[in-house]
């Protein structure tokens, strides 16, 4: 019984291909890193237009924020890669596909820009009044003023917060194995099919994930102190 | 608290008490007509008209709610007037002309043309995510499209023109109340305005930092710097404006030389109103 044990709990089956792994979480980091560009310059958008003086302008950033927000992610990116390369066929009269890297980018990127943008949102309505008039007073136009004075105290003031959304994400890019993205947890289960050995690979899987948020989330956490520190005496 | 030994460059004008210019050449810095404000049903000024000329202070007195600060913001068009006109050395900052037509000022014509007018505010305003030298480099930079090392240059010569040349590394979360007042006013030198605007700018600071404040404020009046200061600091508006303006609900109640707002003064409310603070 013991040995059955150890054997099942023996992670060197996880070491052996390591190479494959290692390759499998690479593409869940390009994943990330494309996800989180996505989000963030469409986050920036639709927080730009909640915050307008236009009232049509408010409300479609509203309508883009709550659809994404509410949407699971799985969902998304399987309605993406199956079903929208149908709608644009159809649209198109051409025959298309997506590359399952592209929909899982596009699908967490959409995603996740409904988080950000509420994040931002709240970033840019914190700003005082009172910069944004003194930026006016010296005759700084409203572009200027966004790029220089509002968004570099919005990122520093979100970014702890920031910082858990982009943990989510991270976690999130594991689904991508649904669509036979090569990540991570796509290898782990293609050894699995092979070795017959779930229990090491899928703990040992975990364990990656789990030591990979952890020390990246408390590197980060460490320095943006350290640069918050600076201004927030 | 009060610098007795303050003394006036002569050549500045001293205007009479009708507010006229003694020397025709000598066009208004700054000229409002007819100022109107309104806040939805409330009417906060209601027809303030007055000249400021090169060189000298002007500061505006009342209670709160007179609308001294708005009338401020409207120099500058911070606030929108609801009627009547602002011109800054002739030029009107509040409407343009379309073919004879009056238009509103685009808010790009609105901002070129604020950077001849520096503010100070209550609450100093710094960026707070940016160096004291930072925060008086940036406008130069960005708006007059300096090159950075002569930026660099004015900027420390604005600091070290308040005493703080020592400062220029600090952010703004490690200066003193008065410090960063002081920040705030190179800032406001750094454009090379030709005239400052003061909204309140001791009103937040405590007695001993109130006069560092003041200080600096002396040594621009005495510079002949075109000044107009809000302020509750009688003992300032006495010694430094060379006219002072008694605003109240609204309106200008009594307007010319400090020596008669404080001395001789004809309204019976602006008495009234002296004699509250000068204890």
């Amino acid at each position: 019984m013991s040995d059955a044990l150890r054997q099942s709990l023996d992670l060197s089956v996880f070491w052996e291909y390591r190479a494959v792994l290692l390759h499998g979480l690479a593409v869940n980091f390009y994943v990330f890193a494309a996800s989180a560009v996505v989000a963030l310059g469409i986050g920036l958008g639709a927080a730009l237009l909640r915050v307008s003086r236009l009232a049509p302008v408010r409300w479609i950033g509203t309508v883009h924020v709550e659809i994404f927000r509410n949407a699971p992610e799985y969902i998304m990116v399987v309605w993406v890669h199956f079903v929208l390369p149908l709608l644009l066929s159809l649209l198109l009269a051409r025959r298309l596909e997506f590359d399952p890297f592209v929909s899982s980018v596009i699908a967490l990127g959409f995603v996740y820009s409904g988080y950000f943008a509420e994040t931002f949102r709240a970033g840019i309505e914190a700003i005082p009044r009172a910069h944004i008039e003194a930026g006016r007073a010296c005759g700084m136009p409203e572009r200027l003023i966004l790029w220089r004075i509002v968004l570099p105290q919005v990122v520093r003031r979100m970014l702890p917060e920031s910082l858990n959304q982009f943990i989510s994400l991270f976690k999130a890019t594991t689904i991508v194995s649904l669509i036979a993205v090569p990540d991570l947890m796509y290898q782990v289960t293609m050894v699995t099919q092979q070795e017959m050995r779930p229990l090491p690979l899928y703990t040992g899987a975990a364990l990656v994930y789990f030591t990979v948020i952890f020390a990246a989330g408390t590197l980060l956490r460490a320095l943006s102190e350290r640069w918050r520190s600076k201004i927030y005496a | 608290m009060i610098n007795h030994s303050f003394e006036r460059r002569s050549f500045r004008v001293p205007t009479t008490a009708q507010g006229a210019a003694v020397n025709a050449a000598d066009a208004p810095n700054i000229r409002v007509v007819d100022l109107h404000k309104r806040f939805g049903a409330l009417e906060v000024l209601r027809g303030v008209s007055f000249e400021v000329h090169r060189g000298n202070v002007l500061s505006m007195i009342g209670a709160s709610g007179s609308g001294k600060s708005t009338l401020l913001r409207c120099i500058n068009h911070l606030e929108t007037p609801t009627s009547g006109d602002v011109l800054i050395e002739g030029r009107s900052l509040v409407y343009r002309d379309a073919d004879g037509k009056r238009a509103p000022r685009s808010l790009a014509e609105i901002n070129r043309m604020r950077r001849e007018l520096g503010m100070v505010f209550q609450q100093f305003n710094l960026w707070p995510h940016m160096t004291a030298l930072g925060n008086v480099i940036e406008a130069p930079i960005r708006v007059r499209r300096m090159a950075r090392k002569e930026a660099v240059e004015l900027g420390e010569e604005c600091l070290r023109r308040v005493h703080l040349g020592e400062k220029s590394h600090e952010y703004p979360a490690r200066l003193s109340g008065g410090q960063q007042q002081r920040v705030a006013i190179a800032r406001a030198l750094a454009m090379q305005p030709k005239a400052m605007l003061f909204d309140e700018p001791t009103s937040s600071l405590d007695p001993e930092l109130t006069e560092e404040v003041l200080g600096v404020m002396r040594e621009l009046a005495r510079d002949g710097t075109t000044m107009i200061v809000v302020t509750h600091e009688m003992g300032f508006a006495r010694e430094v404006s060379d006219r002072v303006m008694f605003l109240n609900d609204g309106l200008i109640e009594e307007e010319g030389p400090p020596q008669q707002i404080f001395g001789a003064a004809r309204s019976p409310r602006l008495r009234q109103f002296i004699s509250k603070y000068l204890h």
